[in-house]
Formats: structure tokens, C-alpha cells, sequence
């Protein structure tokens, strides 16, 4: 009666293998043994006393003995198993977590324990929260009157069956002894909490996204099955090997450089979103914000690679090319990128416009790339594949990181970002904002609405190129000061010079003249 | 095939004491299984034993002969009364006919069959819950028992079979069937749930509930015996009484 599968999951449905779940049960099997377990104590309570507790301070003296730790990690042990619902605290029962003191813990009954085969359906806590409603109005907290209330539109053909059953659970539950009714009231009110967390709170159940193939079935050994280990080792064999000296030195070094960076290493400013639900932090960091933050104008710095890939740095690299008139090595590098990555079905139009534009005599980008790269490239574009280019975008790739990216470094341009760059101040939110912020939690921006604006911004580039050099052909002049503006040419005198083959059919050669003559637009 | 175009009167109070009959198992089954959960909240800790094992299994006996039956008059309600009308062009012959009361008819049948199959599918749930923690705590060699959970309960299960055992389903009496084990009893349930989904098309998500939400809130049951809350009644010595908050502002 419920609906499955409505999401187009690919086939992925089989929850993921938790180790840890069948880990935690040995040990808390032996935990509650009566000879070697825990000694247990009986809660007083002002109607009854009810046997079986055990105190904070205990489990974690014998989880520190028996599994041969110190006490910090037989706390954070500890807590996992109440995290997981193996435990659970009788008071503050909302915190799942061990308190090294002589507050009360007790053993969960196995058919509350989780598993990795059965999700924990919304059926059951429909009834759960129905059968509170029972026993006293209004006694539902805000995050399950939501719950409830969801729930009663989604499940709505099933309610009547929900609302039955809570009643006959209600007055079963009430034959038992009080002691006994106590102790499962207990027991299911912190099944719930595991697994219906109230919101700001993380848990221990999360595992991602669901598995293509079922952890738990058995995989058919066929010859099939050996092939494929067989290839896998030998692919190990033959990978190329690097000396871990020189390994875990690239590690290190890249830990150290970006240690401050991580938002979740450090603190990054104004505050982690993830754990204060505010998003400034995305918002200033924007792909294609005005005025970066501090510290990503400091990543650029860090390598040329984290200098392209951040939109806004290559942006302001463009920037500078610009001024610097050499602005076709990065537009040829975007092109040979948009090649590679774009539809198979526009490589031949792109590869044929990137010749027209970069490569060919007399382009108006012409690039200036070596002999050599430069007959491969010519001889591969007569069949163009996604990768014709890939020998030019690196000879313009490393020209620009050897060049042009030192000198960005020392530019005006870059300075002028360095202080312009904010850096915002931290974040003080006391606990009520922060519930407030959970409850203000919103979805960002559709993918849909991104991409519509990547495109438009994309186009916008593409109209405002400028055409900033020589064809080859002129005599070599390189401190003649040559044209900068826009890709119309009816200013321009179409002229064709002699010894050229003839201009492009639809490109214009832009006006030339001898040596020593500064022209202006 | 008689025409059923004219319902006689009889066999409207046919229907009508038929569906009473399967009202009354529904909530029979629903008292059965509930019980059946109390029991099965008590596996595998200290109050588990042969007494509650030979109980489960009575219990869930009984809900068997409850569902075999069920299943059997609804399959019969249902295929009768024939395809809703709202799909079915006016061209076809429906044997229920365009009269309103053949539609109402075919609503009550229709929410019943949504009522059983969404008990079904609730007990057999708990059934296999039950299955792997009978596996897993095997209660076969004495020292077995050093395995089960403390988990603070007692037993206290006496009642609930009692409770069990007053349940009255109409045909209890009539049919005499052979009782299965665990396994055969979760295969034949999980059976009955495709065949009957298989055989007869009903729209589950057209039925619609009759409880508004928050309907059953502070009705009879809790004002009983004046219940307390569990916080209420988890106040002990040295339990702090704190309000209900959320975690992040507890330190």
C-alpha cells in the first residue's frame, strides 16, 4: 500500500552495509552480561522502581578496560552506541550522548535496535506520534506537529488504519504492569529520537545515498566474477609507482597550505553554515560575486590551477590579460575546455570556429604556439575529435602559468583585489538565534535558474570579445601598440595585402601599416 | 451471468451485513496484532521465554485465520461489486451500476480493502522483525539466556495474551486450518499481499480518511485515569525537570 520507488533512483534501493551496527551489538552483548557485563542498579521512581540501569561513568570505566583505550575514546565509544540507540539515557533524553557522571543509562530491547535491511517506515511513526496525541493533547513538539501533519497529507488513504491501530497499541500497552508500561514508553520514545531526530541535530543513522546492488545478498561466483579480480590485479601491477617519501610530502604539503581553508578544519568566517544555518558564507563565495573574500583572493595564489578554476579569479585574470593585450591564450584555453567537455555532436563546429579564431593565418586571436604543436594541431583538425587539442591548450596552459601568471601576481589588477577583498567578521549567535536560523532553512538556487544564468553570462562574454593582436604575417613588431575594441570592423579599411593568401571569407584583417607608426582607435 | 442491473433488497442487506463482518475482523486483527507487538517488543531481553514464544505464536495464529478470512471476503466484496465505476466508459456494463448507492458501496469496500492491506503489510513487518530476533536470540541451550538483553522489563505479558485470547473473529469458529511456522507464515502473507493486489485494481491513494488530523487527540482513552506524561512519570530523585528543548541549547 505504500508507493516505492518514486523517485528515479537508477536502481539504487539497497541501503548500504553498516558494519558498525553488527560491531556495536558484539559489544553490547557483552556489556550486559551478568558475570562479566556491567553492574546495574534499579531507578527509583516516585511510583516504581525499575531494575536494569546502569550509570554514564561505568559503561565508560568498562569500555576503556575491556576494549584497552583511554577514557576520551571509550566516551566517544560510548556515545556512538547511545547515537545509534543501543543505549539510552532516562535523563535529558533528547542528547544522545555519554555523560561521564552518575547519570542513568539503559540497555534498548533488541526489537527497537536498528538495522541496515529495513528502513524505519513512516507508517510506524505516524502511529507513534498518533498514539501521543492519544494520551495527552497538545503534547507533541514542533518538529513532529510537522511531522504529523506532513504525514497526514502523504499517508492520508492509510490514516483511518493509523489512527485504529494507535488506539489498539494504546490499550495493549496498558495491560502491562506499570513498571513494564514505563520502561516501553521509555524504550519507544528513544527509538523515535534516534531516528526522527529533532532538527539542528545530526544522526548517527545518516548513510548518504542508497546502493545499486544489495550488501546483503551473496554475489554468484562465476568465472565472470574471478575474471574480473584477475584484471584488477593486474591493473595494480601495472599502475605507475611513486616513492611515498615524495607522496606523503605532496600530502603534507597540501594539508598545510589549505588547512586554514577548510571550513570544517578551521573556522571559516562569518560561520560554517553547516552548522549554523546561516549562509553568508556561501553567499560572499558566490561564483561570480563583485568583491571576493580574503581568503579566496589568497587561494589564487596557491597554484595557477586554483587560480583558474575559481570563476571569479579567472575573471579577474582575464582582467588583467586584457590590459595586457594577451587575452587569446586564456580564450583559446576556455575554447580547447569547452571542446573537450561539450557535446559530441558540436566538436566539429567548435573545432572548425577555434581554427577560424586561434589557429589559422591571419586570425584575428591568433595564439602564438610553437612550429611543431602547431602542425600536429593543423594536421588533427582535419578530423576533429574531442582531444585534437589537448597538445596546443597545454603549450598555452604552461605559457601562461610561466608567464603571465607571475606578472599577474605583481599586477595592479591583483593588488587592487588584494584591498578591495572583505573579510567578514565572525558570527556570534546565541542558542535562540540559532533555532531561529534552523527554522529559516531554505533550498537554494534550482540548477535549472544556474545554468540559465551561467549561459547568459557566457553569451555576454562571447559579444564583448576583443581582438587584441598581429596576424603573424605582419613584420614583427612587438612593442607596436595595436588595436583593442569591439569585433566591429566598419570602422576598419578592408585591405588586402599582397603577399597574404586573402582574408577569411567573413573576417576583416584589420588595418596595418609599417613599423614605427602608433595607431589608435 | 445474472444481470445485476436491479439490486434486490436482499442481497443489499448481504452486502451490508458482509461488510459488517469485515469491520468487525478488521478490528479484531488490528487487537491481535497489536498484541502481538507488545509480545515481540520483548524478545531477546530478560523478559523473553518459552511462555512469551508459545504466546506469539498463538497469537499469531489467530491473526492468520483472521487474515485468511478477511482476505477471502474482501476478494469476494470487492470482484462483486466490480470495476469503479468512474473508470469504466459508459458504454461497459457495470454490475454495479450508476446508482449512487452502488458507488458509496464501492467506496466502503474500497476503504476496507485499504484498511486490511495496510494491517497486512503492518503485521508482516513486524513478522519478519520477530523472525530475525527469534533467529538471532535462540533460546534453545540454558546459557543462552546469559545473552539476552537487561533491558528492565519483567514479565508482564500475562495480560496481554489474556487480551489475545478474548478475540472474537466471526468465523473463528467455522474454519479449522493448519497453523504455520514462522517462515510459511511470512511467505503466505507476503502471497496473500501481492495476489490481492494483483487481482483486484483499487485506486489506494482515491481513498480518503475520515479522521481529520489531531482528530483522536484527548479522546476517552487518555482521560481515563488522569495519565501522566512520561517526563511526568520519569521525574525521580535526581532527575532535573527540564523543559522540553532542543539540543543545541542544552549544554
Amino acid at each position: 500500500m505504500t508507493i516505492r520507488n518514486t523517485l528515479q533512483d537508477h536502481g539504487q534501493r539497497y541501503r548500504p552495509r553498516m558494519a558498525c551496527l553488527k560491531k556495536s551489538e558484539k559489544v553490547l552483548l557483552e556489556m550486559q552480561d551478568p558475570k562479566t557485563g556491567l553492574k546495574s542498579q534499579p531507578q527509583r521512581l516516585v511510583i516504581t522502581t525499575i531494575p536494569h540501569a546502569i550509570t554514564g561513568e561505568d559503561i565508560i570505566a568498562w569500555l576503556a578496560d575491556r576494549l584497552q583505550v583511554d577514557t576520551q575514546e571509550a566516551r566517544s565509544f560510548g556515545s556512538m552506541l547511545v547515537a545509534l540507540g543501543y543505549i539510552y539515557p532516562l535523563q535529558d533524553h533528547k542528547r544522545l550522548v555519554i555523560k561521564p557522571d552518575a547519570s542513568l543509562y539503559r540497555f534498548q530491547t533488541p526489537y527497537f535496535w536498528p538495522t541496515q535491511q529495513w528502513p524505519v517506515e513512516d507508517t510506524d511513526y505516524a502511529i507513534y506520534l498518533a498514539k501521543r496525541n492519544i494520551r495527552k493533547k497538545g503534547i507533541l513538539e514542533m518538529h513532529e506537529q510537522e511531522h504529523y501533519n506532513r504525514l497526514h497529507k502523504w499517508m492520508n488513504h492509510k490514516w483511518d488504519f493509523i489512527v485504529m491501530q494507535a488506539k489498539e497499541q494504546y490499550r495493549a500497552a496498558k495491560e502491562r504492569k506499570k513498571p513494564d508500561r514505563v520502561v516501553f514508553d521509555c524504550q519507544e520514545r528513544a527509538y523515535w529520537v534516534v531516528h526522527r531526530p529533532p532538527p539542528g541535530t545530526v544522526s548517527a543513522m545518516d548513510y548518504g545515498l542508497d546502493r545499486q546492488i544489495d550488501p546483503n545478498s551473496d554475489e554468484a561466483v562465476t568465472p565472470d566474477f574471478y575474471e574480473r579480480i584477475m584484471i584488477f590485479t593486474q591493473q595494480s601491477i601495472m599502475r605507475p609507482r611513486v616513492k611515498s617519501s615524495v607522496s606523503i610530502g605532496a600530502l603534507v604539503k597540501y594539508c598545510a597550505t589549505y588547512n586554514n581553508h577548510d571550513p570544517f578544519l578551521s573556522n571559516c568566517l562569518p560561520s560554517n553554515p553547516w552548522i549554523t544555518d546561516d549562509v553568508t558564507f556561501w553567499t560572499l563565495n558566490m561564483p561570480c560575486v563583485e568583491i571576493p573574500t580574503k581568503m579566496r583572493v589568497e587561494r589564487w595564489t596557491f597554484s595557477f590551477a586554483e587560480l583558474l578554476s575559481d570563476t571569479r579569479g579567472r575573471d579577474d585574470f582575464r582582467l588583467f590579460l586584457k590590459k595586457e593585450f594577451s587575452g587569446e591564450n586564456l580564450a583559446f584555453w576556455e575554447a580547447c575546455e569547452d571542446l573537450k567537455w561539450g557535446k559530441a555532436a558540436s566538436i566539429k563546429e567548435k573545432a572548425e570556429h577555434i581554427y577560424k579564431t586561434f589557429l589559422a593565418r591571419g586570425a584575428p586571436r591568433w595564439i602564438n604556439i610553437d612550429g611543431k604543436t602547431m602542425e600536429v594541431t593543423v594536421k588533427g583538425l582535419k578530423h576533429p575529435h574531442r582531444y585534437v587539442l589537448d597538445p596546443a591548450q597545454t603549450h598555452i596552459y604552461m605559457l601562461m602559468k610561466k608567464d603571465s601568471y607571475g606578472r599577474y601576481q605583481k599586477s595592479p589588477v591583483f593588488k587592487d583585489t588584494v584591498k578591495k577583498a572583505i573579510c567578514p567578521d565572525e558570527h556570534r549567535f546565541s542558542g535562540a538565534q540559532l533555532e531561529q536560523n534552523s527554522k529559516k532553512r531554505r533550498p537554494s538556487l534550482s540548477p535549472i535558474i544556474l545554468r540559465q544564468m551561467e549561459q547568459e553570462q557566457r553569451a555576454k562574454m562571447a559579444a564583448n570579445i576583443d581582438i587584441t593582436q598581429l596576424c603573424r604575417f605582419t613584420t614583427p613588431v612587438p612593442h607596436l601598440a595595436v588595436y583593442s575594441g569591439f569585433t566591429d570592423y566598419s570602422h576598419c579599411h578592408r585591405l588586402t595585402l599582397p603577399h597574404l593568401p586573402g582574408p577569411h571569407p567573413g573576417l576583416s584583417v584589420p588595418h596595418q601599416r609599417g613599423p614605427g607608426q602608433h595607431l589608435g582607435v | 451471468m445474472t444481470s445485476r442491473w436491479r439490486r434486490s433488497v436482499g442481497e443489499l442487506a448481504l452486502r451490508g451485513r458482509q461488510r459488517g463482518e469485515c469491520e468487525r475482523a478488521q478490528e479484531a486483527l488490528g487487537r491481535v496484532t497489536s498484541c502481538f507487538q507488545q509480545l515481540a517488543v520483548s524478545l531477546g531481553s530478560s523478559a523473553d521465554g518459552s511462555f512469551l514464544r508459545d504466546e506469539m505464536d498463538e497469537t499469531r495464529h489467530l491473526a492468520q485465520r483472521i487474515c485468511r478470512g478477511l482476505s477471502r471476503r474482501l476478494l469476494r466484496l470487492l470482484s462483486d461489486c466490480g470495476p469503479a465505476p468512474s473508470i469504466v466508459e459508459d458504454k461497459q456494463v457495470s454490475d454495479c451500476g450508476p446508482a449512487p448507492s452502488g458507488v458509496e458501496d464501492r467506496q466502503v469496500s474500497e476503504r476496507l480493502w485499504v484498511l486490511f492491506l495496510s494491517a497486512l503489510e503492518h503485521f508482516l513487518s513486524d513478522l519478519r522483525k520477530a523472525y530475525n530476533l527469534i533467529g538471532r536470540f535462540p533460546l534453545t541451550q540454558r546459557n543462552d539466556r546469559r545473552s539476552l538483553v537487561n533491558t528492565g522489563c519483567m514479565d508482564g505479558v500475562v495480560a496481554v495474551a489474556a487480551r489475545v485470547a478474548s478475540v472474537q473473529a466471526p468465523w473463528l469458529t467455522m474454519e479449522e486450518e493448519q497453523s504455520p511456522d514462522l517462515t510459511n507464515h511470512i511467505a503466505e502473507l507476503e502471497a496473500m499481499l501481492s495476489e490481492m493486489q494483483l487481482r483486484v485494481p483499487v485506486a489506494f491513494w482515491s481513498v480518503e480518511a475520515t479522521q481529520l488530523a489531531g482528530a483522536e487527540c484527548g479522546g476517552l482513552e487518555g482521560l481515563e485515569e488522569g495519565e501522566d506524561s512520561l517526563e511526568e512519570l520519569m521525574e525521580g530523585e535526581g532527575g532535573s525537570r527540564r523543559p522540553a528543548c532542543c539540543c543545541l541549547t542544552c549544554v
